[in-house]
């Protein structure tokens, strides 16, 4: 067998420490859905297209809106904030 | 939950390990979802809401991911041989993609003879991943690299500076543009490694300049695991990609240099800019106000990121242009702001879709804007980056910024010999 030697892994692993467990309600009747647009093309119209059809077909009782100011900045503390105060689920726009 | 396009399905999973949510459900648009014609748009609402369904029903309900613990640098044995090294490190894709240095513990230790730190302390959790650049892993990378021992402090330093909030590592490691974390040195530790300040300080043949700058993107690879395809999302990424490190000529800058500038004169410092490109600015004139109305035309850039969002671009005059400014009497605060004003740019020369960007990302700043509005390239004057970098000739270069991103400037701790 040819000679060894060790070497370090450079990488790191993703924080284990406090791992959110998914919670997800079982229905939306009577709940409210948030959005954060990215403001790229065509968030604001699916969540528009979203909304209506969360609120007819599916039962929900409210939507709240909000916009980043750029899509690659976080979303303002008071969005978070809110979305995390008002909503049941929340739904974020990532990518083009 | 998260609506992504098909194309950044792979950021939106690793995204949410890295924030700890690692069953985060994902909606799937397909890619390009913001060419789609408004009238198609309610099509894939309705995929995207049955899909919902199912999830909250529980049909395809996910599965924990187990997260590893950080216990530290795990050792793997291989081959002792340096092609064997540079095979498992391709296949892991743990290097930039050139051959690396294999870092043995006893590299590693020696690399660590650099600093006073401690090997286990954390300098900083590093974007997109979070993942811990403790002062060992920093090491490791930067024997990968070639570093000295003597480039731990400057190391250290430019890793605790891209962490800073305003810097946007996060936008910056996982955005389609094509951004490079440039790395300038000033003060003592610049003569001490023997950095490149001088001719072709941004091109090969610098051991320091090298290794320090493949070194930090290592780290920002390899910690940050921004891999490209995945959480690295660049449509071409460039070449400061691999490397962008260069140090400011000091010696022959008739104002005052960067370290100074930012209230840390004499000492050495280490400052992080978030850097798309440079662009040549070759012109013999001898007149500053013709040199500052062709450097001025050169700034706009109706598709740069800029001018969209209000930025921080950078202008690295040669000693050459300097010195022509300088004898016109201009300090390097004049110099700003006549290129802040003459830099200007109508708003309608964006395209329709950038102009209605600008106007919402920059209205909080400047107030309605309209098609005739003149959009400065940075908010302020002060915002616009001057240094002066280079050997012997009539160029000078522009740096534009990613946009969405503030230098970061801090001080190197060096070690006490």
């Amino acid at each position: 067998m040819p000679a060894q030697i060790s070497v370090y892994d450079p990488t790191a692993p993703f924080r284990s420490d406090g791992l959110q467990e998914r919670i997800l309600p079982r229905t939306l009747v009577g709940k409210t859905v948030g959005f954060i647009d990215n403001t790229k093309p065509n968030f604001d119209n699916i969540a528009d297209d979203m909304a209506m059809l969360l609120k007819e077909r599916y039962g929900v009782k409210d939507i709240v809106r909000h916009r980043k100011l750029l899509a690659s900045v976080p979303a303002p503390e008071a969005a978070i904030a809110d979305v995390v105060d008002k909503c049941d689920l929340v739904i974020t726009g990532s990518g083009d | 939950m998260t609506l992504c396009s098909t194309a950044f399905k792979s950021l939106g999973n690793s995204q949410a390990k890295a924030l700890k949510y690692p069953d985060l459900p994902l909606l799937i648009a397909p890619h390009p979802f913001g060419a789609l014609k408004r009238d198609k748009v309610l099509a894939t609402a309705e995929q995207c809401l049955a899909d919902l369904m199912k999830l909250l029903s529980g049909e395809t309900a996910g599965t924990a991911s187990v997260a590893q613990a950080d216990t530290g640098p795990a050792l793997v044995s291989v081959e002792d041989d340096v092609d064997a090294v540079n095979r498992l490190y391709r296949d892991k894709q743990w290097t930039d993609g050139l051959p690396i240095v294999p870092p043995t513990p006893e590299r590693v230790n020696k690399m660590l003879t650099g600093t006073t730190r401690k090997r286990e302390e954390v300098v900083a959790l590093v974007a997109p991943g979070f993942g811990a650049a403790t002062v060992e892993r920093i090491a490791i990378n930067a024997v990968m690299a070639g570093c000295d021992p003597a480039c731990m402090p400057v190391l250290i330093a430019a890793i605790d500076a891209v962490s800073s909030p305003e810097f946007n590592l996060q936008g910056i490691q996982a955005t389609t543009n094509p951004v490079a974390v440039w790395l300038l040195v000033n003060g003592p530790v610049v003569q001490e490694l023997e950095m490149n300040y001088g001719p072709n300080c941004l091109g090969q043949g610098n051991w320091a300049n090298a290794t320090l700058g493949r070194a930090l993107h290592l780290v920002l690879l390899n910690v940050g695991r921004a891999l490209p395809g995945e959480m690295d999302r660049a449509t071409h990424g460039q070449p400061g990609k691999y490397l962008f490190c260069c140090a400011e000529n000091e010696a022959d800058n008739p104002w005052e240099p960067l370290n100074a500038e930012r209230g840390l004169a004499g000492q050495s410092t280490v400052t992080v800019i978030g850097a798309e490109g440079t662009t040549n600015m070759n012109t013999h004139s001898k007149v500053a106000d013709d040199m500052l109305r062709v450097v001025a035309e050169t700034m706009k850039r109706p598709a740069g990121n800029d001018y969209r969002t209000g930025g921080e671009p950078w202008i690295i005059f040669s000693p050459e242009h300097a010195e022509v400014l300088k004898s016109a009497g201009l300090s390097k605060a004049e110099v700003k702001k006549r290129l802040w004003e003459a830099s200007k740019m109508p708003a309608r020369m964006f395209t329709r879709r950038d102009y209605e960007h600008s106007v919402l990302a920059r209205k909080p700043i400047l107030g309605d804007i309209g098609p005739d509005t003149l959009l400065p390239v940075c908010n302020t004057p002060g915002m616009l980056g001057i240094i002066v970098a280079g050997g012997p000739g009539t160029h000078s270069v522009y740096v534009s910024s990613f946009g969405n991103t503030r230098s970061v400037t801090r001080p190197v701790a060096l070690m006490v010999t």
